[in-house]
């Protein structure tokens, strides 16, 4: 036996398909019980913007991480507004895991996210406002530090503020140093938020 | 006129580093501090960014990331050669066909896939490995499927031509079996390897060209993730997994971990290298 060559280069001999691969025949597939039919219907409907609200109804009920993990790599290329949307949706879920995917999915969409970033620092669920400053750590977005001051400035729960001081520690500028300082002062009673004040302002004030 | 400061403080060099390590998986310890502050001062100087500061903020939040890429590009070494990271040969050899060999159907063959091929380096330098350091050959036939977006670097790899300094790594027993001598002092690889290994055009982010590639054992794709941005590792990952038998395996580049781009992938420290396995049954 030996290294040995293909005669024909293509690499699989044939296409199994039960359906066709058009939009119909894709959403009807996303329901397959066979989860690799589910996980190529899911890439395959990255094309279709019209394709969101199937996805992202199949995202929330959608046991297997293989194809879970094909939907929201669909919905970030689908990237409409209705797609963000359905993965703000996520970070509501009680599933642990669906919401760290979707904030995971969300850092890699910075205009996208940008229009709702605003709502999502409002919103009245703490936990859905820490998801969003944990969105901010990676987010390539100029506002990132901006919205950060805002949060340590408003902010009434002291785990979202502790969030953002952390992030801060490591984006924020002099620009940041005055609301950190005055968030010390809303917390006097917290000394963790004293800590992480201390240190973020070491960092920024380092030379 | 107020000069430059282009000096990189030990908390830039923290901070930097930390960031870094959270884009690419590579880490640079404090022994590479002087590597790294030069190429740091060198793209501050290009950009006309000033100091380590506005380069910093602008390297992360820069829409683009195409300043991130390039700052990529510099601290990484693009070179290729015969026998690089020869650890994951030697795990492909004493962990990974054996693994694989247990469950296949006799009379199939053992697929594998290089992608990027670059200029053949790494397939043939697969190719080499298994002919001679893997007793399973004389019962197996082997599949070596090499890929790679340049056309121009396909045809450097076909023609199978080298410098000294890509196969000086080899031991001279295996230059001597394997290649000839050139009249210009380059080597060129067998023709029985040439012949053997099937290179191909594919853009990884096209699923028109990856959707083909399925049934492989192995993968090899080292030093191409650390590239990519975010969404395109996700969606490499995903040309992987489907692309990949189940049970089969892939390997990256030493600096990149496949954890930190899906979590579909099975963790499989072997002796010689870590490696990411598609699970079973899937």
């Amino acid at each position: 036996m030996a290294i040995v060559k293909r005669k024909d280069t293509r690499i699989v001999d044939r296409d199994q398909r039960s359906r066709n691969r058009d939009f119909n025949g894709l959403v009807a597939q996303l329901s397959d019980s066979n989860p690799v039919a589910r996980r190529w219907a899911a890439r395959d409907l990255a094309t279709y913007p019209e394709a969101v609200a199937v996805l992202t109804e199949r995202l929330e009920k959608e046991s297997d991480g293989t194809v879970r993990e094909a939907i929201l790599t669909s919905l970030i290329l689908i990237g409409t507004p209705a797609a963000v949307e359905g993965l703000v949706r996520c970070l509501r879920s009680e599933d642990a895991a669906l919401r760290n995917d979707a904030i995971e999915a969300m850092k890699s969409m910075p205009d996208e996210v940008t229009p709702v970033m605003t709502a999502l620092l409002h919103d009245s669920d703490s936990d859905v406002r820490i998801f969003a400053v944990n969105i901010l750590e990676s987010l390539r977005h100029p506002d990132v530090e901006k919205w950060l001051i805002e949060v340590i400035c408003e902010d009434a729960h002291v785990n979202v503020c502790a969030t953002a001081v952390d992030i801060l520690s490591e984006v924020g500028t002099e620009a940041a140093a005055g609301a950190l300082e005055a968030l010390k002062a809303r917390f006097p009673g917290e000394p963790y938020i004293a800590f992480s004040v201390d240190l973020a302002l070491k960092r920024i004030r380092a030379e | 006129m107020s000069m430059a400061d282009n000096t990189i403080t030990y908390e830039d060099f923290l901070k930097f580093r930390e960031f870094f390590y959270r884009k690419t998986g590579i880490h640079f310890e404090d022994s590479k501090r002087y590597f790294v502050d030069k190429r740091l001062v060198e793209r501050i100087e290009a950009t006309g960014s000033g100091n380590f500061r506005s380069y910093f903020t602008m390297l992360r939040f820069q829409t683009s990331g195409e300043e991130l890429q390039t700052l990529i590009n510099s601290m990484t070494v693009n070179e290729t050669y015969f026998f690089r990271e020869e650890h994951q040969f030697k795990c492909l050899v004493n962990s990974l066909l054996p693994q694989i060999t247990k469950t296949k159907k006799p009379g199939s063959p053992i697929r594998i896939w290089s992608i990027p091929s670059s200029s053949g380096e790494e397939p043939y330098s697969i190719a080499i490995y298994l002919t001679e350091f893997w007793t399973g050959i004389a019962i197996w036939d082997v599949e070596i499927m090499a890929s790679d977006i340049d056309t121009n670097i396909l045809k450097k790899a076909r023609a199978g031509k080298y410098s000294p300094r890509s196969v000086q790594h080899l031991p001279e027993r295996l230059l001597s079996r394997h290649f000839k001598r050139l009249p210009d002092g380059d080597y060129q690889i067998s023709d029985d390897f040439r012949q053997a290994v099937e290179f191909t055009r594919v853009n990884l982010l096209d699923p028109d060209d990856t959707r083909p590639y399925r049934g492989f054992d192995v993968i090899f794709c080292r030093n191409l993730l650390i590239y990519f941005d975010d969404l395109s590792r996700r969606r490499a990952a995903d040309v992987f997994f489907d692309a990949l038998n189940p049970g089969g395996f892939i390997c990256l580049g030493h600096s990149e971990s496949m954890s930190r781009i899906s979590s579909v992938f099975k963790v499989c420290k072997f002796p010689e290298a870590i490696v990411y396995q598609k699970p079973e049954g899937r």
